[in-house]
């Protein structure tokens, strides 16, 4: 009935009151925050059960046409992988063993501080953003988990992203790869400090880009680049990934290096996500 | 009302679409953009104003989901679905080939803008790199897709207008 009603308005004033709601909705973004939050709230309140059922949906057929695709191929896969367990048993006692000695060192040096055991808790990946320039992926559990705006994701024993919004049931998570994700990490048998930039372009050629990087630092290919322990954002020590390919900058007096991912961002699905505050200065 | 309805359950359907399945479970992937298609579609075949509508109530859901500010995908989806509108006095209904020209020059003048707002500006400048590998598949996808959608949604232009006007004579 509405659009009959307003079929003498001109589209060229509709399009101007049009423009200018958008405009207020711009300043208000920036001037009323708490306002535009709300209506961002309502409105996934809407939309998130909807994009979690069809989520659901789209999950068990994939699950189900997989199953279908690869049985062959796991019986196969299985054969090979069952002497692989053997192999890893061995080696497994051989670790224990190294563990224990390990345990004995760190005891001797009062180091198990270091590395704290972190409180985690699983999430699933619903939705993610709907253009292709960003890489930004929504998870089912908000503030009302117990999730806060900063929390780091895992995948896996690699660091996956970072918690940017969070609302009651869901939150918005920036992956390591978005172009404007940038991380402050240590090459780890130098102890080198660097910058891990999320870099779109180089993404698609299976890199992330680690800059500055001092010239002196040894680093060679396959050292594990990870979290350093002077960021203020992420626990110290988890694993991005491996160095590929070192270069020198121009300037002469950094170094710039490719790193390989341990997180395979194209299938997505299960998330760690850490629960524990990073203790900071302004914390004490 | 009975327009508004099925323009509303559309939006909707076209978002999460987009947002889960399309796209699935790959955070870095290449997504065809269905909302464009939506308001491409809508804009071509019942002009500038109903394009316009479309495409802002498609930006505002991208905003409120997607974007930290409101307004910026709202206004780029509402100014194509208005431009669209300008070509619905050469729409007819058997023509396939001027929605694939249109989505095409769409695609390019959507991911142009976000390129240069949050690329550019930050100082990404090779532009090259960024056709190939985002915006020419992107585009490619979109237009596959609009050949068959396309069809889809002119059937339903076809069905609420014949419901219209059944509604008129009697």
């Amino acid at each position: 009935m509405r659009f009959e009603r307003r079929k003498d308005v001109n589209p060229k004033y509709l399009l101007l009151t049009l423009t200018i709601i958008c405009i207020l909705f711009l300043l208000m973004s920036y001037f009323a925050a708490n306002q535009v939050a709300a209506i961002k709230n309502f409105t996934s309140k809407v939309m998130t059960p909807l994009q979690q059922g069809v989520n659901q949906i789209g999950l068990w057929t994939d699950s189900k046409l997989e199953n279908l695709n690869t049985i062959e191929e796991l019986t196969a896969q299985n054969e090979a992988l069952q002497a692989q367990i053997d192999e890893y048993q061995a080696d497994i006692t051989m670790y224990q063993n190294q563990l224990s000695e390990l345990e004995n060192l760190q005891n001797l040096y009062n180091l198990d501080e270091i590395y704290p055991d972190l409180n985690k808790t699983a999430a699933n990946v619903f939705a993610k953003d709907s253009s292709s320039w960003f890489s930004v992926f929504y998870i089912d559990k908000g503030s009302k988990d117990g999730m806060f705006v900063g929390a780091n994701v895992m995948c896996g024993d690699g660091l996956a992203g970072i918690i940017i919004e969070c609302y009651d049931d869901y939150s918005k998570v920036r992956a390591v790869i978005d172009d404007s994700s940038k991380i402050s990490a240590k090459i780890m048998p130098s102890n080198a400090l660097c910058t891990v930039e999320g870099n779109l372009n180089m993404y698609q050629n299976g890199y992330l880009t680690v800059t500055n990087i001092d010239k002196d630092a040894k680093v060679s290919i396959g050292d594990k680049v990870v979290t350093s322990n002077i960021s203020d954002r992420y626990h110290s020590g988890l694993l991005i990934g491996y160095v590929s390919e070192i270069s020198y900058d121009s300037n002469n007096l950094t170094k710039t290096a490719y790193v390989t991912l341990t997180v395979d961002f194209s299938n997505l699905e299960c998330v760690l996500v850490i629960t524990d505050t990073k203790k900071t200065i302004s914390d004490n | 009302m009975r327009r508004v309805i099925t323009l509303g359950i559309l939006i909707i359907i076209n978002f999460i679409l987009q947002s889960t399945v399309f796209g699935f479970h790959n955070i870095s992937g290449i997504t065809p953009n269905l909302m464009l298609i939506l308001t491409m579609s809508f804009g071509l075949m019942r002009g500038r104003k109903e394009g316009l509508l479309v495409g802002f109530f498609c930006g505002f859901l991208a905003d409120c989901m997607f974007s930290t500010v409101l307004g910026p995908y709202m206004f780029v989806y509402m100014i194509i679905g208005y431009m669209n509108g300008f070509f619905h006095k050469n729409y007819m209904i058997e023509d396939a080939l001027l929605p694939l020209i249109i989505i095409v020059l769409d695609e390019f003048i959507f991911n142009i803008t976000i390129y240069i707002i949050f690329f550019f500006l930050n100082n990404r400048l090779n532009f090259g790199d960024y056709l190939g590998n985002i915006i020419l598949p992107e585009t490619l996808s979109t237009a596959l897709l609009t050949i068959i959608i396309y069809k889809l949604y002119v059937v339903i232009n076809k069905w609420l207008k014949n419901k219209a006007k059944g509604k008129e004579s009697i």
